[in-house]
């Protein structure tokens, strides 16, 4: 029942998502705010610090006791099975982006990481493919944005809580619409008209294993901070920006030095 | 290692021929590798051998000895620190270094046989210098923490951590901002709900 009413208030809230990422995507063309490394652009922030309450006791009441039992029950090899067959499902979005972002060698990798581990590793359980040497990536069309945007990557438009997925932003919300659409399981599943099921256990399961990986971090974060939902935003911003700065930067041909420096010793 | 240290440091020479004379006080005052390395294996032992309020004594005492306690607390306050008396900067000081140690002793308490390795060093025209290290875990992949470490004119000093690309400075600085903007822009209920949760 509840979660029904999550479901419908989350397809609601979707296409209003869309709609104002759309436009903030347009309008940061402008650089209204070239937020930089100084304080997060948030003009929604009494609405964002009321799903952010919300949110909160959600996962008081709800995710996080599944989460904290799913942690000290279940045993390491079965975590760590789900997480990679999670991973697994997530390939193909990831090559995707990967030739949007005009590296189709990195995308190959990924994919032939996507039929080792859906097959000698069984669905994906088990991450044959690192073994083999095909070094794992993680992309998303939010990366992929901010490694073409001309701005300094922790301005990703204006601040957003999303209900149940949390901290975001305009840049990373339109984008998480993006790998949703063009994700092949969700089509195949769609197609078969088995994508309620498969979306339900899909995602029911990534929200525990990756509260569970983000408990000591999060729980840390809310014990020594005086503004919790502040010290979110802001570690939210620099975790996004840093993983798009790493992308930046291999294309960047002081990076690129770097590289061949260390490629030089090597020999 | 060392090779590919002193070859950073001849390219950094060269490159930087002009703004040397900032640079070099960085590099004779120690390497700051070797100050990362020896904080890691310094609070190893302290988690090893103390608990309780005796770890949380030792912690501070690490704190104080090898982080810029006053860079970072001012740094987090922003524009703040200007409009804020003397009395009330050395509470705040103080508040601040307190709440830290609890909570990197707190950290440090679920040490479970990680170990740090540290990487390169990349000396700043700025004369910071970053490290980049890598937190092994036991399982899982390894946490990426980078340093910046500055010269202060007493020896190398810490002034920022940054997990995985979240910069502990920045964080509090946000998160306070926000606090005090909520609090009528005021710093004393800052400092007075530090130094309540440093009793604690």
């Amino acid at each position: 029942m509840i979660k029904g009413m999550f479901k419908a208030m989350a397809s609601n809230a979707r296409h209003s998502v869309v709609v104002a990422a759309a436009a903030a995507a347009l309008l940061g063309g402008c650089a209204v705010n070239d937020t930089g490394a100084s304080e997060v652009w948030d003009p929604a922030e009494v609405p964002n610090r009321f799903i952010f309450s919300i949110n909160r006791a959600v996962d008081i009441i709800a995710i996080r006791p599944v989460a904290v039992v799913y942690r000290d029950w279940m045993p390491t090899p079965a975590k760590k099975g789900v997480h990679n067959v999670l991973e697994n499902l997530g390939e193909p979005v990831t090559a995707i982006n990967e030739v949007v972002q005009g590296d189709p060698s990195r995308a190959a990798t990924t994919l032939a990481r996507f039929l080792v581990n859906s097959t000698l590793g069984l669905a994906g359980l088990f991450d044959v493919a690192t073994s083999f040497g095909l070094t794992k990536t993680k992309e998303d069309f939010g990366k992929t944005v901010g490694y073409y945007a001309g701005v300094e990557p922790e301005n990703g438009g204006f601040y957003l809580v999303l209900p149940l997925a949390g901290p975001s932003n305009a840049r990373d919300a339109a984008s998480l619409m993006a790998d949703y659409a063009v994700d092949p399981f969700r089509i195949l599943t769609y197609a078969l008209n088995i994508d309620a099921v498969y979306q339900g256990v899909r995602y029911g399961a990534t929200v525990i294993d990756i509260r569970t990986r983000t408990m000591f971090a999060l729980d840390d974060l809310e014990k020594n901070s005086v503004d919790y939902y502040a010290a979110l935003r802001s570690a939210y911003t620099q975790q996004r920006a840093d993983l798009i700065r790493q992308k930046r930067e291999k294309t960047d041909s002081r990076g690129e030095l770097d590289r061949r420096d260390n490629v030089a010793l090597v020999r | 290692m060392p090779l590919l240290a002193s070859r950073r440091l001849v390219l950094a020479a060269a490159g930087l021929i002009a703004l040397s004379a900032f640079t070099a006080p960085a590099m004779a005052a120690g390497d700051p590798g070797q100050l990362i390395q020896s904080v890691a294996d310094e609070v190893i032992q302290i988690v090893k051998q103390a608990k309780g309020p005796d770890r949380e004594a030792a912690i501070q005492k690490i704190l104080t000895t090898n982080f810029d306690m006053t860079y970072m607390g001012r740094a987090a306050l922003g524009t703040h620190w200007d409009g804020t008396s003397e009395p009330e900067r050395a509470r705040y000081l103080t508040a601040v270094a307190s709440a830290e140690a609890h909570a990197y002793s707190e950290r440090f308490g679920q040490y479970a046989g990680q170990t740090l390795t540290v990487g390169r060093v990349t000396p700043r025209p700025n004369g910071v210098s970053t490290v980049d290290t890598k937190l092994n875990q036991t399982d899982g992949a390894p946490i990426s923490i980078l340093w910046e470490v500055r010269d202060t004119g007493q020896g190398l000093r810490i002034t920022d951590v940054k997990v995985e690309g979240v910069s502990m400075v920045m964080t509090r600085r946000s998160d306070f901002n926000s606090y005090i903007q909520g609090h009528g822009g005021q710093v004393e209920p800052l400092i007075q709900e530090l130094e309540r949760r440093a009793k604690n």
